[in-house]
């Protein structure tokens, strides 16, 4: 009777021990696949190709020798896609052939791609291996200037304008028309009938931009009204489209899928950007340096600013918007249903407001949507683009959903949105600085920081299969199952990169992880000396040890979460690895090991009889 | 017995005072090199075909009009020269970069400007993030602890954060975000340690036979029952930490040295800090007695 008893509770425990067993093993099996791919990391090759509207005339042969008498080996050279990949014996100069290459053929399109080297069925899995920071994988570096000056000036233009538009209104026909002068102040002329429309004109202004200071001269019978900025608000404008600046940029990075990416202001005017991996720079470039701004204006007949559109019409609209870009709470590119992209647009409630507001009086009118751009023309002068991209007759009372339709293509509608997610800027930004950084220097980071790991990795090892012998196995099994499921889980989570510091986390977590195990082993040997037999003292070990090592766990993570919020950089490549750590820590050393000492000492059992 | 751990605790505790106090001074007196991430400023990172010592190069920068420099030879033979922003500007580190060159025949292998105004950003984020670890570290504590052993494990913590910033001022190396990094987790590990006591204080306080010993010998007993776990755990982490210090490369230097004194100080302290002070408050089988009296029928009903 007892045996059997003894037969089914021992069953039972199997059974439920299989159903574990079997998870945890998916698990392992699982994450070992997702860590393969850092087995074959991607290497960089040059791509080959002619520019639009031209034949590629450059022939396999004379590309190596172009290449090769510059002192670039030449790994081999593969025809792809009617231009050629070039792999290069030393990666690290992949980049230094590439601007090689273009300056010999400025009719060749020469960019560096990161082509993955994994065989087959794993390509097919669609895993990639972990994203390394740009101090271990070379990157793109960029410094912006924020143009603040170009943003005040236009401010005062648009001051200009509207003064402008309400000269008109009110057929003030003794004024001049406004105008900028020294790119510091509007400037507006009313001869001797005119005094009384200036003064008027003067007040509505004031009502319109209280922070504007005014100052009338007389000279002769002329009398000049200058408005401008004063001194404490310029700084404090300054101060406002730097950080806008700022923040605008971090959401574009987020929006481009770079967690990695370093985002700081340098100096009075400048922004500096790292983006870590990236070997093309264009996509980033087009993303970041755009200054795109997008209004949404009522139309005039007289007057106004007036706009091009796509096909080169003239439009004149209200120079006051009717709600700005800010408004934009999130915006999605889509298409409708004759197929033709369009952003789909969701407004804050105060730009729903206005839109509803003026969309109530306005049904049946036209509404012109205004997208603005700097760039820097080729006399390095920074010019500003403004275009109608769509004009739309309002067909109800819109809220604070509405599309922008007819969009030129998927890709513009995509980009667009992108941009109108990411929050406007006032100020123009320029690239003044950019740099591809080459991964030698990451290469012997990448050596320096795994041969710390291997040092660290087999001292703990050593220590655990000399101290604990037996135990010390089942130790080092969860501890090299862990540094696996580490790596698997980091190159399975999007947005993890590794970085230095992030090697420095891996390390730290290998020697921080055998806690969990010496936790447990110390309870055992204490159980085991007071007499409980090897099996008992395991089961009770690991209960007994439970609350130990949750409060162990918790702790760190506390720090690393912190860390994670708050820092940025480097120390979130740190804070990342010990994050994860603590997760894999816990799963290999009280599950996977659980399960291997109960086996272990099972089977030892069963043996012995 | 008896007495002998307790002789070698109160030294520990004496010890630990001593240490922060001398720390504390040494940071009002010499400060704390805050590294570029925090003042911004230039680094230039050369490399000089010939070998100078120290002072041959500080005396040759010096010619070249370069002073308040913090000069460095790394590990790898570079020189690394961090120049505050208020002390030159871009075209003398331009030039004095030339006047190397053609001189020394020295390059320039990295190179790097940084705003002043970035720096106070990072304080305040630096010190938001430290703040915000501490708070929520000590809500924690709060929560999972009897307050005496809670106050003694953030004594241990402020003791172990302050000598390593005092190592930090002593040595006068730079101290930047990666050893933010590191004091954070430093913060993690000690409390870890304390609490590990803590618990084998609090477990053993439970147990008949020691519900009528003074508290001093039920501590000792703790600490003797955890000081494997304590040791092992900690010499592990050494060990990899070391390993990270020896050829990880320069940028992680300063970070493992955080670590390694962090952990170093954070184990004495857990036996000589969080473990003794409570002693001292009048910690007793008593304050769990009310707390848990269901648990302790519990127990007094067990054979």
């Amino acid at each position: 009777m007892q045996n059997i008893e003894q037969l089914n509770s021992k069953h039972g425990m199997t059974t439920s021990s299989r159903f574990k067993k079997f998870f945890t093993a998916i698990i392992i099996v699982i994450l070992i696949i997702c860590a393969t791919p850092n087995l074959y990391p991607n290497k960089n090759l040059i791509q080959v190709q002619a520019s639009a509207n031209n034949v590629l005339v450059v022939s396999v042969p004379e590309l190596k020798n172009n290449l090769e008498n510059e002192g670039f080996k030449v790994k081999k050279v593969i025809s792809h896609q009617g231009g050629y990949l070039v792999e290069l014996e030393n990666r690290a100069l992949t980049a230094e052939a590439r601007a090689h290459i273009a300056a010999l053929h400025n009719e060749l399109n020469v960019k560096v791609i990161s082509a993955s080297t994994m065989p087959l069925w794993l390509e097919y899995t669609g895993l990639k291996p972990i994203k390394l920071g740009l101090d271990l994988d070379g990157g793109v570096l960029f410094v912006l200037k924020v143009d603040v000056e170009q943003a005040m000036l236009s401010q005062l233009q648009s001051v200009a304008d509207e003064a402008n538009s309400i000269r008109i209104n009110n057929r003030y026909r003794h004024l001049s028309s406004p105008q900028v002068v020294n790119a510091q102040e509007v400037e507006i002329v009313a001869t001797v009938q005119g005094k009384t429309e200036l003064q008027a004109l003067s007040t509505t202004l004031r009502d319109r931009y209280p922070h504007l200071s005014s100052n009338r001269k007389a000279h002769g019978s002329l009398t000049t009204l200058t408005l401008s900025f004063p001194e404490a608000k310029k700084i404090e404008l300054h101060k406002q489209l730097m950080t806008q600046a700022l923040s605008t940029l971090r959401s574009r990075i987020e929006e481009l899928g770079i967690t990695e990416a370093v985002t700081q202001r340098q100096g009075d005017n400048y922004i500096r950007i790292e983006l870590p991996g990236v070997q093309d720079p264009d996509q980033a470039k087009r993303i970041i340096g755009a200054t795109a701004k997008l209004s949404f204006h009522a139309l005039q007949t007289a007057g106004g600013q007036r706009i091009k559109d796509k096909l080169g019409n003239v439009i004149n609209i209200d120079p006051t918007a009717i709600f700005g870009g800010d408004e934009i709470e999130s915006a999605t590119a889509g298409r409708d249903e004759y197929g033709k992209p369009l952003v789909e647009l969701f407004l804050s409630s105060s730009g729903g407001k206005k839109i509803n507001h003026f969309s109530r009086q306005n049904v049946g009118k036209p509404m012109a949507t205004v997208f603005a751009q700097y760039y820097v023309s080729t006399s390095g002068e920074t010019k500003k683009h403004t275009e109608v991209i769509s004009v739309a007759t309002i067909q109800q009372v819109l809220n604070t959903r509405f599309s922008i339709t007819n969009m030129q293509s998927m890709e513009r509608a995509q980009e667009l949105a992108l941009l109108l997610r990411a929050g406007s800027l006032d100020a123009p930004i320029t690239i003044v600085k950019e740099q591809t950084i080459g991964p030698s220097l990451g290469e012997k980071n990448i050596e320096s920081g795994f041969k710390a790991l291997a040092l660290g990795l087999s001292i703990t090892l050593l220590f655990m299969a000399l101290w604990y012998r037996k135990l010390g196995v089942i130790a080092i099994i969860s501890l090299l199952v862990n540094l696996v499921c580490l790596i698997g889980l980091m190159s399975l989570l999007p947005g993890v990169v590794l970085t230095l510091p992030g090697i420095a986390g891996l390390v730290l977590t290998i020697g921080m992880a055998v806690d969990t195990n010496v936790i447990i082993f110390e309870r055992v040997r204490e159980l085991r000396s007071k007499g409980a037999t090897m099996v008992i003292a395991l089961k009770q070990g690991y209960q007994q040890a439970m609350s130990s090592i949750v409060d162990a766990n918790l702790t760190t993570m506390i720090t690393a979460l912190i860390l994670l919020g708050i820092g940025y950089g480097p120390v979130k490549g740190f804070a990342i690895t010990l994050a994860l750590g603590i997760v894999t820590s816990i799963f290999a050393g009280v599950i996977v090991s659980g399960l291997l000492s109960e086996s272990l000492y099972s089977q030892q059992r069963q043996g012995g009889k | 017995m008896k007495s002998n751990m307790q002789h070698i605790r109160l030294i520990g505790l004496i010890l630990g005072v001593v240490l922060v106090f001398a720390s504390l001074v040494t940071i009002a007196q010499k400060g704390i090199a805050f590294g570029q991430d925090f003042t911004g400023g230039y680094v230039t990172v050369i490399d000089v075909p010939k070998s100078v010592t120290v002072d041959e190069m500080q005396l040759k920068l010096h010619q070249l009009g370069v002073d308040n420099a913090r000069i460095d030879l790394q590990m790898d033979g570079s020189w690394r020269i961090f120049q505050t922003p208020s002390s030159t500007n871009d075209l003398k580190v331009k030039e004095w970069n030339s006047e190397l060159n053609s001189q020394w025949h020295a390059t320039v292998l990295d190179a790097s400007y940084l705003g002043a105004q970035v720096g106070d950003e990072l304080i305040e984020q630096g010190g938001l993030a430290g703040l915000f670890a501490l708070l929520s570290v000590l809500l924690y504590l709060a929560c999972r602890f009897e307050w005496r052993l809670a106050v003694s494990a953030s004594i241990a913590l402020f003791h172990d954060v302050v000598i390593t910033l005092g190592l930090f001022s002593a040595t006068q190396v730079e101290f930047d975000l990666t050893v933010l990094a590191a004091l954070l987790a430093i913060i993690g590990y000690s409390l870890n340690d304390s609490i590990v006591v803590g618990d084998r204080v609090r477990e053993l306080l439970f147990e008949e036979r020691y519900k009528q010993a003074p508290v001093a010998k039920v501590i000792d007993q703790a600490i003797k029952d955890s000081l494997s776990r304590t040791l092992i755990t900690s010499l592990t982490t050494l060990a990899t930490v070391l390993s990270i210090w020896w050829l990880a490369g320069a940028g992680l230097s300063s970070f493992a040295m955080a670590l390694c004194c962090g952990i170093a100080v954070g184990t004495l302290s857990s036996l000589a800090i969080s473990a003794t002070l409570p002693q001292f408050m009048g910690l007793s089988y008593n304050n769990y007695r009310k707390e848990e009296s269901e648990a302790t029928k519990k127990q007094l009903a067990e054979p």
